[in-house]
């Protein structure tokens, strides 16, 4: 009999990923030369860059619980926590020190050119963006938008991971942490290209029109993320 | 289980590593010029503004340093399982990811260069000579350094991956950081000297870069002496306060208190972000006046 419910929970992870990615601002080559508002680099490299650190964090506090003990729900929860906010640190670091080399090394304001307004601080934004611009630098509300993605991508990266561990159920055995870490790196990475699909090249975070194609990523990660799990599952073991 | 005055070193030496490595991987990717900012190298040559500038955009820099760390990794691994001394088996385990990056480097820039003889793109041979043993440097110290720290990371924090992965995922989020902090110094302003400083680049002056150097005709030496400057340092600011933040909250602190620790990390970073950006918004702007109307110069 297969594991249902691992499988479930894997397909959640992968489309807590997908869903991830829609709030990182990423503006792409462009927002490299400071043309558009979000992070310079691709929608996927900046998601893994992420979602990965958090993968990391997530298998040293999964090893510590579940080697000391029975790994509870709540030790589930922590680990998954740990994960996001170890992708929520990196985040935060590379768009804060994005920032300085925008505002210090280019020489401009960051502004969103998608709303006037910036709705967590108020500011002004149209007026502030340069002219052949479609805005530059990462705006507050870019920023929490960012690490609001994150933490979904960490947190979804963790859950696969933890759910494949606990399959193969043996924290210890460096065969089975290898296997569901390169898997969890997988499935990130199908749902974050299938995200970046739907994206478009650039997004500024969930203030930005194109988040409202979230549902449709939803679906198409759903499904892709239940094909990963269906092929990830009885290779961990998790067919009895 | 270390006492935490040793591992509050050992995650010191870590971040320190990592700041290396950061830089020393936004400095590989100007002389080589990868990444988004590359665009415009290989756009230049389309708009008639034929350069010296190198052009390999090998892959985006993540799955790329991903590729150069698991392999240097890898050979280390195998070299350290035949109880080779650590020092010699992560420098020869680099010296092999970087080797890899270098012949990359030569087929990249001259399949590119090569598809764009229709744009009178010449390849310039001295180029390929003087850059590549610049890049396969650059590359070395990278690799060298975030194996170093996965492995302190592995054998003596005892986290669980093994090394090669460890050193992989470390990779792409070195290369992640790299193509978000440091390239947009050499995207957005190096590239761009000739324009205004401060003016946003317009999209109609893409393909325009600067291609005259201080002295003789600018190429990707000339670019990673400016980024030095403040792009590479920047980028290992960020490598290394990833890696010392994450790893310190998990040493000093354990459980939820190390959750808590990170939570409180990221809000003073959102804050520290406002304060930039309120500064950034007084210095530069408003660019229209208050109805949106009319530029104010």
């Amino acid at each position: 009999m297969i594991d249902l419910i691992s499988i479930a929970l894997i397909t959640l992870g992968g489309v807590l990923i997908g869903l991830g990615v829609h709030f990182i601002p990423v503006g792409g080559a462009p927002a490299a030369m400071a043309q558009a508002t979000g992070v310079g680099t691709g929608t996927v490299q900046l998601a893994a860059g992420a979602g990965l650190t958090g993968l990391i964090s997530a298998g040293f506090m999964y090893n510590f619980l579940a080697t000391s003990g029975s790994f509870t729900t709540s030790d589930f929860i922590l680990v998954l926590a740990s994960g996001a906010v170890g992708a929520m640190i990196m985040i935060t670091v590379t768009m804060f020190i994005g920032q300085l080399v925008y505002v210090y090394c280019v020489g401009v304001p960051p502004v969103s050119a998608k709303v006037d307004v910036d709705p967590i601080t108020g500011d002004r934004q149209d007026i502030y963006v340069s002219k052949g611009t479609e805005g530059h630098g990462v705006p507050t509300v870019s920023f929490v938008s960012g690490t609001i993605g994150a933490l979904f991508g960490g947190m979804g990266g963790s859950l696969v991971y933890v759910q494949l561990m606990q399959i193969g159920n043996a924290p210890s055995d460096p065969a089975i942490v290898a296997l569901a870490g390169i898997f969890a790196t997988g499935v990130f990475y199908v749902n974050a290209v299938l995200a970046s699909y739907n994206i478009g090249g650039t997004i500024e975070g969930f203030h930005d029109p194109k988040f409202k194609r979230v549902p449709k990523a939803i679906i198409s990660c759903l499904v892709a993320s239940l094909l990963c799990a269906i092929i990830a599952v009885p290779i961990m073991g998790g067919v009895s | 289980m270390i006492d935490p005055i040793t591992g509050l070193g050992i995650v010191a030496l870590m971040g320190a590593l990592a700041t290396i490595a950061g830089a020393a991987e936004d400095l590989e990717s100007d002389v080589g010029s990868q990444s988004n900012p590359n665009s415009q190298v290989q756009l230049a040559a389309q708009m008639d503004f034929p350069h010296r500038i190198f052009n390999k955009a090998i892959s985006g820099e993540p799955p790329a340093y991903g590729l150069w760390c698991a392999t240097g990794a890898t050979v280390a691994s195998v070299l350290l399982a035949q109880n080779m001394s650590v020092i010699f088996a992560i420098a020869i385990g680099s010296l092999a990811g970087a080797i890899l990056l270098g012949l990359f480097s030569v087929t990249a820039h001259m399949g590119r260069t090569a598809s764009q003889k229709r744009f009178k793109q010449p390849i310039y041979m001295d180029m390929v000579i003087g850059h590549v043993p610049s890049i396969i440097a650059h590359g070395f110290i990278a690799v060298f350094c975030i194996i170093s720290f996965s492995y302190i990371m592995d054998h003596v924090l005892s986290h669980p991956f093994p090394l090669p992965l460890l050193a992989f995922l470390w990779g792409i989020t070195a290369g992640a950081i790299g193509s978000s902090t440091g390239d947009v110094h050499y995207g957005a302003e190096r590239e761009f000297q000739n324009q205004p400083f401060g003016c946003g680049l317009n999209a109609a002056y893409s393909g325009n870069i600067v291609r005259k150097a201080e002295s003789g005709l600018r190429n990707g030496i000339d670019n990673v002496w400016a980024c030095a400057k403040f792009g590479g340092p920047v980028t290992g600011l960020a490598l290394g306060f990833t890696v010392f933040f994450d790893n310190w909250r998990s040493t000093v602190f354990s459980g939820v208190n190390a959750v808590i620790a990170g939570l409180i990390i990221v809000l003073i970073l959102i804050l520290a972000n406002r304060l930039v950006e309120v500064q950034g918004r007084k210095a530069y702007g408003p660019f229209k006046d208050e109805d949106g109307g009319a530029e104010t110069a």
